[in-house]
C-alpha cells in the first residue's frame, strides 16, 4: 500500500547531508561562489561521508545506494548551494553514462581515477536536439564547441546524444566565463580541436536511461535549491514589519508563501516517484523527465517570488534569494533544457494508448 | 516508500471501472441531459442496493470496531482514496447521489448516543430498499464561515425548536433524516452549535427546494427552511453530556484531516476523465504531431500525478494518525486547479465540438469547478496553510 515512510537507512542518509550542508555549504555560500571553489574542510568531510559513491556498487568502494538516496542527499546539497555540490561531486550526472552505457568496466578505467584525485571533475554534456552545444565527430577526435559548462577544469567530458555516449579525457582547452549561476563549480565554455575519443558506446536505450537519471539529478538539485528559496523567504516574512504587522500575515502574501510550499511539495513527490521507479529497475524515462520539467518550473515560480517577498533587500547580493533565482534558471538549462525533457515526456504520452496511468500501478 | 498502488486494491479497482462503465457514467450524462437529479426510484439505486451499496460503516453494536471491517483497517484512508478517485473518474455527481447516510454518517457514528445509533443508523445496516441520510450545515448567509450560522435552536419542555434555512444539502429531500447544525446563540460562535437528526415529516421542516446546478446534476443539492420546526429533544446528536463536555475542549482542532485529500482525489478523477478523454480526441483528429498540444497535454498529467500524489501523502498521514493539516490543505488547493485545468484543456483541443454543449469533457469542464468550493475553498486552505506556515492571526 501506498507509503512515505523512509526507510531508516535513507532517513539517516538525508540527515547526515543536511547537517553536512547546514555545515559546510550554506554558511559559506558567498566565499564559495567567489572563490569559484569549495573550501579544502568542506572537500574533506564530504570526501570522508563518501557521497561521490553513493550509487557505485559496492565493490568499487560505493555505498550501493539507489536513486532515492541520491536524490535526497541532492535536495540538502541543493538547498545548502547546488553549485558547490557539484563542485564536490567528481563524477556528477557523468557516472549515468558510464555506468549505463560502458558499465562498470569504463566505470572503474575511467571514472575511478577522477575519485581518487581531489577537485577532479567528470562533466557531462547533452549533444542531441534541444542542447546549444556542437560537437562533431570526426573519426576518434572529436571537433567543436560548447557554450557553457559549470565547471573550470574538465577531467573527463562525457558527450551524451540519442545514439549512445562518448568520452573524451585530454584537449578539452576550457575557457573562463564569468557564469550566470553555480559559480563555485566554476564555468567554462570548451573547445575541442581534434580531441581524442577515450570511450564510446553506442545503445539508443542506455542513451535513454543515463540521460533520465542524469536529469533526475539535476531535478533533486533544483528541489532543493527551490525549498531553500521558499524557506528563507516564508522566515524573512516573518519578521519584516510593513503597516503594523509581519508582512507575512498580509493575505496576499500569505497567499503566496502557502502555494510556494505547495509548489516545493509538488516538485518533491515528483522527484521521489521517479527515484522510486528507478530503484524497482523500472527504466523510468518520462517520470524522470517529468520530475525535472516539474522541478524547473517550480524552481521559475518559487526563486523570483522568493526574490519579490524581500523586496528591495532580496535584489541585493546582501541575502542569498538572488543566487537561488539565477541558479533555478542556470540548472534548468543543462541537458537539453526543459523544452527537450518536455518534447521526451510529450511524445511518451502521445503514444500511451487507452487509459493514463499516473503512477506505477499492479504492484503486489 | 511504496508510491504505487497495489495489486490488492487494483483487483478492487477493477469492479469499480465495471460499475463505471455499465451504469455510473451514463446515469451521469442521462442526469445531465435531463437537466434533474437521478430519481430515487431509478433502477440504478435497486441495484446499488442489492449490491451490498448505501451502508452505514456504523457496525451495528456498540464498542465493535467501525466498518470497513475487511482484512485490515491500516490504510484505510488510502484504500478509499483509490476507490473514490476511480468513481469520480466515472462520474462525481452520481457518486454523491449514492443511497446511504452519506455526510451524516460521520457524526451520527461519532456523537451519537447507543439509542441514537440504532435508530438512525440501523435501518442502514441492511438496508431493505435505497435510503438516505442526509446533512445541513451551510445557510445562504453562511458558507466557509462555519461558525456564523443562523439557524436557531429554542429549547421547548421535551422538544427544540428550530427556525431557519439551509442550503445546499446532498440528498435532503429524499432522506429519511438531516443532521441539522444549528446554534442556540449566534454570539457563541462554535460553541453555540447543536447537531439534531431531523425527521422526515417533522412539522416546520420543508419548502424543498432542488437547487439547478452549472454541474453535478446527478445528485440533488437542496434548500430548505425549518419553520418552528419541533424536534424531539432525544434528536439532539449526543445529548446535552456531547456538548457539556465538548465546551471543555473549545478550540482544541482535531490534528488531522482525511475528508480534505479525498476531495483532492475526487478532482484528481475528474481531471483523468478529461485527460483520456482529450487525449482520445486529439489522436482521432491527428493533433498530436503539434508540440503545442502535446506540451499541454504532458503538463496536465505530470500536474495529475502530482496532484494526486499529494493526496495519498496527507492520507497516509490520516491513516496513521499524525498531524496533516498543511499537506491535507495543500492537496486540496492543489488538485481542483489542477484538474480545471485539465478539463479546459480538453475543451481547447475539442474546440467547436466543445461548444455544442453534448460532449463529456464539457460536462467535466463543469463538474469539476465545485471541487474548488466544496470541502473547504481554495481560499480558506490557504487560510489554513498560513496559520501552520507563518501563524497567521484569525481575524
Amino acid at each position: 500500500m501506498i507509503d512515505f515512510e523512509l526507510e531508516a537507512d535513507l532517513e539517516l542518509v538525508q540527515q547526515t547531508a543536511q547537517e553536512f550542508a547546514g555545515h559546510h555549504l550554506r554558511p559559506e555560500l558567498r566565499s564559495h561562489e567567489a572563490a569559484r571553489s569549495v573550501a579544502e574542510a568542506a572537500r574533506a568531510a564530504f570526501d570522508e561521508i563518501g557521497f561521490a559513491g553513493l550509487e557505485l556498487p559496492e565493490a568499487q568502494g560505493g555505498s550501493g545506494l539507489g536513486a532515492l538516496a541520491r536524490c535526497l542527499v541532492l535536495e540538502e546539497l541543493g538547498a545548502g548551494d547546488p553549485g558547490a555540490a557539484l563542485a564536490l561531486d567528481p563524477l556528477g550526472p557523468a557516472l549515468y553514462p558510464l555506468l549505463e552505457l560502458g558499465g562498470e568496466n569504463a566505470l572503474a578505467e575511467l571514472g575511478g581515477p577522477l575519485l581518487r584525485q581531489p577537485g577532479a571533475r567528470a562533466v557531462l554534456v547533452w549533444n542531441g536536439p534541444g542542447g546549444r552545444s556542437h560537437l562533431e565527430r570526426r573519426g576518434d577526435r572529436v571537433h567543436g564547441r560548447v557554450p557553457w559548462v559549470p565547471a573550470d577544469r574538465v577531467d573527463l567530458l562525457v558527450v551524451l546524444d540519442e545514439a549512445g555516449a562518448f568520452a573524451v579525457a585530454e584537449g578539452v582547452a576550457c575557457e573562463e566565463l564569468r557564469g550566470a549561476g553555480l559559480r563555485a563549480a566554476g564555468a567554462s565554455a570548451l573547445t575541442l580541436d581534434a580531441a581524442r575519443v577515450c570511450g564510446e558506446w553506442r545503445d539508443p536505450a542506455g542513451a535513454r536511461r543515463a540521460l533520465a537519471r542524469a536529469r533526475l539529478y539535476v531535478a533533486a538539485l533544483l528541489l532543493g535549491l527551490t525549498r531553500e528559496s521558499a524557506e528563507y523567504s516564508r522566515r524573512y516574512a516573518l519578521e519584516r514589519v510593513a503597516f503594523g504587522k509581519p508582512i507575512a500575515h498580509h493575505q496576499a502574501l500569505a497567499f503566496l508563501i502557502a502555494d510556494m510550499a505547495s509548489a516545493v511539495d509538488c516538485a518533491r513527490v515528483l522527484v521521489w516517484d521517479a527515484a522510486w521507479r528507478l530503484d524497482l529497475g523500472e527504466e523510468a524515462t518520462e517520470p524522470c523527465a517529468s520530475a525535472f520539467i516539474e522541478a524547473a518550473e517550480q524552481a521559475m515560480f518559487v526563486t523570483p517570488n522568493g526574490v519579490q517577498i524581500l523586496g528591495g533587500h532580496g535584489f541585493m547580493q546582501d541575502y542569498p534569494v538572488e543566487k537561488f533565482m539565477r541558479e533555478g534558471r542556470a540548472l534548468s538549462l543543462l541537458l537539453g533544457g526543459v523544452d527537450c525533457a518536455r518534447e521526451l515526456a510529450g511524445q511518451e504520452l502521445a503514444a500511451t494508448r487507452g487509459r493514463v496511468a499516473l503512477n506505477l500501478e499492479g504492484l503486489a | 516508500m511504496r508510491l504505487g498502488i497495489d495489486a490488492a486494491t487494483l483487483e478492487r479497482l477493477e469492479g469499480v471501472r465495471a460499475l463505471g462503465e455499465t451504469w455510473i457514467r451514463p446515469v451521469g450524462l442521462e442526469a445531465d441531459r435531463l437537466g434533474r437529479p437521478t430519481p430515487p426510484e431509478h433502477a440504478f439505486f435497486e441495484q446499488l442496493v442489492k449490491s451490498g451499496q448505501g451502508r452505514t460503516r456504523w457496525s451495528g453494536e456498540e464498542g465493535a470496531p467501525d466498518k470497513p471491517r475487511p482484512a485490515s483497517r491500516v490504510g484505510a484512508t488510502r484504500r478509499l482514496l483509490v476507490i473514490s478517485e476511480e468513481m469520480s473518474y466515472w462520474d462525481r455527481g452520481v457518486t454523491v447521489s449514492f443511497p446511504g447516510p452519506g455526510l451524516g454518517d460521520p457524526p451520527v457514528t461519532s456523537m451519537g448516543t447507543p439509542e441514537q445509533k440504532r435508530r438512525f443508523l440501523g435501518p442502514f445496516l441492511e438496508p431493505d430498499r435505497p435510503r438516505w441520510g442526509s446533512f445541513a450545515m451551510t445557510e445562504p448567509g453562511a458558507g466557509s464561515d462555519v461558525a456564523a450560522i443562523k439557524t436557531l435552536a429554542r429549547r421547548d419542555g421535551d422538544h427544540w425548536i428550530l427556525n431557519g434555512a439551509k442550503s445546499f444539502a446532498a440528498n435532503a429531500s429524499r432522506a429519511d433524516w438531516i443532521v441539522v447544525w444549528a446554534t442556540v446563540d449566534p454570539s457563541l460562535g462554535r460553541g453555540g452549535h447543536r447537531a439534531f437528526v431531523v425527521e422526515r415529516g417533522t412539522p416546520g421542516l420543508g419548502d424543498f427546494v432542488v437547487e439547478r446546478k452549472m454541474g453535478l446534476k446527478a445528485y440533488e443539492s437542496t434548500s430548505f427552511s425549518l419553520r418552528d420546526c419541533r424536534v424531539p429533544a432525544e434528536n439532539l446528536l449526543g445529548g446535552e453530556e456531547h456538548y457539556a463536555r465538548r465546551a471543555g475542549f473549545k478550540g482544541a482542532m482535531k490534528a488531522f484531516n482525511a475528508t480534505r485529500p479525498l476531495v483532492g482525489v475526487m478532482a484528481v478523477g475528474i481531471g483523468r476523465a478529461a485527460l483520456d478523454e482529450a487525449l482520445g480526441f486529439a489522436r482521432e483528429q491527428d493533433l498530436l504531431g503539434d508540440p503545442r498540444v502535446r506540451d499541454r497535454l504532458e503538463r496536465v498529467r505530470r500536474r495529475l500525478r502530482g496532484a494526486r500524489l499529494l493526496c495519498w501523502r496527507a492520507a497516509w498521514l490520516a491513516d496513521h494518525g499524525r498531524p496533516n493539516m498543511v499537506e491535507a490543505s495543500m492537496a486540496k488547493a492543489v488538485a481542483p486547479a489542477v484538474a480545471l485545468e485539465a478539463a479546459s484543456l480538453g475543451m481547447e483541443l475539442l474546440g467547436e465540438v466543445g461548444g455544442r454543449g453534448d460532449h463529456l469533457i464539457e460536462k467535466l469542464f463543469r463538474d469539476v469547478k465545485a471541487m474548488d468550493i466544496v470541502e473547504g475553498t481554495g481560499q480558506i486552505l490557504r487560510i489554513v496553510m498560513a496559520r501552520h506556515l507563518v501563524q497567521l492571526p484569525r481575524e
